[in-house]
């Protein structure tokens, strides 16, 4: 598994597309269904898939878990979203936090875990081979 | 060589930016402040700062718009603070580039990279937070982290202040 993480705007998409050039399609978290996550090669926007599952009400819980059961060799692209002053609103909170630990699981988990900014990655993770 | 140099608020990058310019000796050092002097507080600030930068020889020159359209003197050690306030002025003031930002910012960064000896460049990290903003913030956002991409590409060094401690991002440490 591969993690790469970032503010938004920082141009990650564009850098997992050059890191991994081998996957062609990349799984949109703002549109994608939970199932699909787990057969893709890659995913971007896994926040908005976070924000997605708490809308409906269904939480995060298990979700890390599931992916590195099923799909251990993915490669999930989300943003950083802990850097800032605590939400006004609750659901805000909840996102924030729901994203923070998932990422937090997802990334003990991963051989590499990238952080992006400026268009620049950094591997702040990576297992010697 | 150009240097961009990022960080969150209070990080101390502007400390570090300074630190940066004076590090390459007597030459000539030139400001260019972009903070528009709103109100009483902001303009006793600018003022401290500038009463700051003059023991350190800085020639302070305010520039909230428009970048391309001014002269700069050539040769020049030049410190630009902060992108942040250079962008905000040019999507919200009335004399701004508005739609144009982007390009409008990223042609005077341009200009001042090619007539000065060094340009330092200081902007802002405002991209990791989880509230949920409004279109025009982040717009802002948008604008600001396309900008912050494209010149780091530019950049010799890239550099990012965490408490006081500079992390290479691309260059300096790095090489």
């Amino acid at each position: 598994m591969k993690l790469v993480i970032g503010g938004a705007f920082q141009g990650k998409f564009n850098f997992v597309k050059k890191q991994f050039p081998d996957v062609k399609e990349w799984l949109d978290g703002y549109t994608c269904s939970r199932r699909e996550i787990f057969a893709c090669k890659g995913m971007v926007h896994f926040h908005d898939f976070i924000k997605r599952e708490l809308r409906e009400g269904r939480g995060a819980e298990g979700l890390a878990e599931e992916i590195i059961e099923k799909n251990p060799d993915i490669i999930i692209v989300s943003n950083e979203l802990g850097y800032g002053v605590v939400p006004v609103d609750p659901f805000d909170r909840k996102y924030r936090e729901a994203v923070g630990r998932t990422c937090e699981k997802l990334a003990a988990f991963s051989e590499e875990v990238y952080r992006v900014v400026c268009g620049i990655g950094t591997a702040i993770k990576k297992k010697e081979a | 060589m150009l240097h961009l140099i990022t960080g969150g608020s209070g990080s101390g990058k502007s400390r570090y930016a300074e630190g940066e310019i004076l590090k390459l000796g007597p030459g000539r050092r030139i400001y260019i402040a972009t903070m528009y002097p709103y109100d009483e507080e902001s303009r006793q600030r600018i003022a401290r700062h500038r009463a700051m930068r003059a023991e350190k020889n800085f020639e302070t020159i305010e520039c909230y718009t428009a970048l391309n359209q001014r002269d700069f003197p050539e040769g020049a050690n030049i410190l630009l603070e902060c992108m942040s306030n250079l962008v905000a002025n040019e999507m919200f003031r009335p004399e701004g580039a508005r739609l144009h930002t982007v390009e409008a910012v990223l042609r005077g960064a341009w200009l001042l990279k090619d007539l000065a000896a060094n340009l330092v460049i200081v902007t802002n990290e405002i991209f990791s937070d989880g509230a949920e903003y409004d279109s025009s913030t982040r717009v802002y956002q948008e604008y600001l982290g396309t900008i912050n991409q494209e010149i780091a590409r530019w950049a010799d060094r890239v550099t990012e202040v965490v408490c006081g401690i500079p992390i290479a991002l691309k260059g300096g440490d790095l090489e």
